[in-house]
């Protein structure tokens, strides 16, 4: 008892100093987590005789926490009537986006002659932009003002919905096993009874989200809402259906409830909490001696899904009606890729075969890092971006910007 | 005035406001309150941050811009200044105002204060240049030329005690 809730002292430790050294270079917090998880874990500070953290059964639970309030949070943001609303447009850009990354990644799976569970798995990794540090990039640019933004934002929410229904399959594919094509369909049909139920549930019951959450006291509210979305998730992973998404749907439950605001402003620190735990925890489960084994693929995928998502990004500016100039931020703003790339990593390192427990967490691991970081460069400097594209010259009539 | 509204999903709302000069003022409210304030010089360039408000200073600032506090638009105090120490001035005649009722003639204000009747306002209709057999009716607003002094007692009389 007295050693774990050192071991837990230890991991806050770690994650205030990483957190401040980010917000100190202006970095996104989320690879730095992982690096920390990865550095204070076993197989660094373990392997050196120095103090870790081990990668126990409580701190993956706290993990998990984290995943299903991120989840949690997607959902609340995500409305389906904004979603047809601007309808057209998003699903353009949206549309191109899955069409364009997620066989890219599949295919480079493929190739290098993994099993085509796998290669789906390496398809969502490299597919999912993040949110998070997209968002924040395009607040700190002054983008968030601009155009542009629009087309990066709705692709996300697109991208949102995307993940839900990819999380839904291929936690079966992942979950269901080996045990052929029968035990396949039959986890995909307990998946999609029990999501289509509780889609439902969420659909018609917003009077009963608001009655469960009317209620004036902070504390209350609070465990109210956790009260919901926590047992509905474990429900859900306890028939081996996404728990991920189960907390998606409960968030888009309560978004209708007049509650949404209140939601976001009492559990944000919450969420944070447990996300960092979770970052960190796919740091505590990373080798870095597989990296090496992972170097390969992820070369691959770097070399081709960065120059993917640009063009699938341009593609949806021009959905929008952007210019050429516009149209290339808003490729350049997808390239980041960050927390749900490591939530499906964390579900293939509850898989089967050695691909999907060790070198795809890795792999996601690595990925996210240098993707993180490049695209947050490549959006600071967009200008060196739009030089090299446009070669100088003027596109659609118009220069672009050219200071220097 | 054209407002383009659009949502920025898990930041906020968006709102641009055209200025007129081709270019745009842009304001950001993020979900947790805070507004952050661009120009848009024109389409194609980039937004340039002007500043960032907490919500409450927002508001604070909102109810300014709106007039709350001073109104520069006002009936019974607008004044320009020409040059000089002469003035125009709008003053709205009282109810019970002594002049109400009279021609500018009768009553005589010119002579009086020193400030010339230049246009009268009932309502929608304006009276330029109104002669001396021109009717003064109580809610009318008078505009009014003259030196500053000759305006304050032109003003004292017309408004009635």
């Amino acid at each position: 008892m007295a050693a774990a809730l050192l071991e837990f002292g230890y991991l806050f430790v770690v994650l205030a100093v990483v957190g401040a050294v980010a917000l100190r270079l202006g970095l996104s917090v989320i690879p730095l987590y992982v690096v920390g998880g990865v550095v204070a874990g076993p197989y660094v500070a373990g392997r050196f005789g120095l103090p870790y953290v081990p990668n126990g059964e409580i701190v993956t639970i706290l993990a998990e926490l984290g995943i299903v309030l991120l989840l949690f949070f997607l959902g609340l943001e995500f409305s389906l009537d904004r979603l047809r609303s601007s309808g057209a447009k998003i699903g353009r850009a949206g549309v191109i986006d899955l069409a364009v990354n997620l066989p890219i990644g599949v295919a480079i799976g493929l190739v290098l002659g993994w099993s085509p569970v796998e290669a789906l798995l390496l398809g969502g990794i490299v597919y999912i932009s993040s949110s998070a540090i997209v968002t924040k990039t395009l607040i700190d640019l002054g983008w968030i003002a601009d155009p542009e933004s629009e087309p990066i934002l709705g692709t996300l929410v697109f991208e949102d919905l995307a993940i839900a229904v990819y999380l839904a399959v291929v936690t079966s594919l992942v979950l269901g096993g080996d045990g052929g094509v029968a035990a396949i369909g039959r986890s995909l049909a307990i998946a999609f009874g029990f999501l289509g139920l509780l889609f439902v549930a969420v659909q018609y019951g917003t009077p009963l989200f608001a009655r469960v959450l009317d209620v004036e006291n902070q504390e209350a509210f609070v465990l109210r809402a956790l009260a919901v979305v926590v047992p509905i998730s474990g429900a859900a992973l306890a028939l081996g259906v996404s728990e991920a998404v189960a907390a998606f749907f409960v968030g888009m439950g309560f978004s209708t409830s007049g509650h949404r605001e209140r939601l976001e402003h009492q559990l944000v620190s919450v969420r944070d909490v447990f996300a960092a735990v979770f970052f960190f925890w796919i740091g505590l489960g990373t080798d870095p001696t597989l990296l090496a084994a992972a170097a390969v693929p992820l070369a691959i995928a770097v070399v081709v899904s960065t120059p993917s998502k640009i063009l699938s990004g341009y593609l949806g500016g021009r959905a929008y009606d952007l210019s050429a100039h516009r149209s290339l931020r808003v490729g350049v703003g997808m390239v980041p890729r960050g927390e749900f790339s490591l939530v499906i990593a964390a579900l293939a390192a509850a898989g089967t075969t050695p691909v999907m427990r060790e070198i795809i967490p890795a792999f996601a691991v690595g990925y996210v890092f240098v993707m993180s970081a490049l695209g947050t460069v490549l959006m600071q400097r967009s200008d060196l971006v739009e030089r090299l594209v446009f070669r100088g010259g003027a596109a659609d009539g118009e220069t672009s910007t050219e200071s220097a | 005035m054209t407002v383009y509204e659009s949502d920025l999903p898990g930041v906020g709302k968006k709102h641009e406001v055209e200025l007129g000069d081709g270019s745009r003022l842009v304001i950001v409210t993020h979900n947790s309150g805070k507004r952050e304030v661009f120009r848009r010089a024109s389409a194609d360039s980039d937004s340039e941050k002007l500043f960032e408000l907490t919500d409450k200073l927002a508001r604070q600032v909102g109810t300014l811009l709106e007039g709350a506090y001073f109104q520069p638009v006002q009936t019974e105090s607008i004044e320009t200044l020409l040059g000089g120490d002469t003035l125009i001035e709008w003053v709205e005649v009282g109810a019970d105002s002594e002049i109400a009722g009279k021609t500018l003639g009768e009553s005589d204000l010119r002579q009086a204060t020193g400030a010339s009747v230049i246009a009268i306002e009932r309502g929608d209709e304006v009276v330029t240049s109104p002669g001396g057999d021109a009717m003064v009716e109580a809610g009318d607003t008078l505009v009014v030329i003259g030196p500053k002094a000759a305006c304050r007692d032109f003003t004292a009389l017309v408004k009635g005690t």
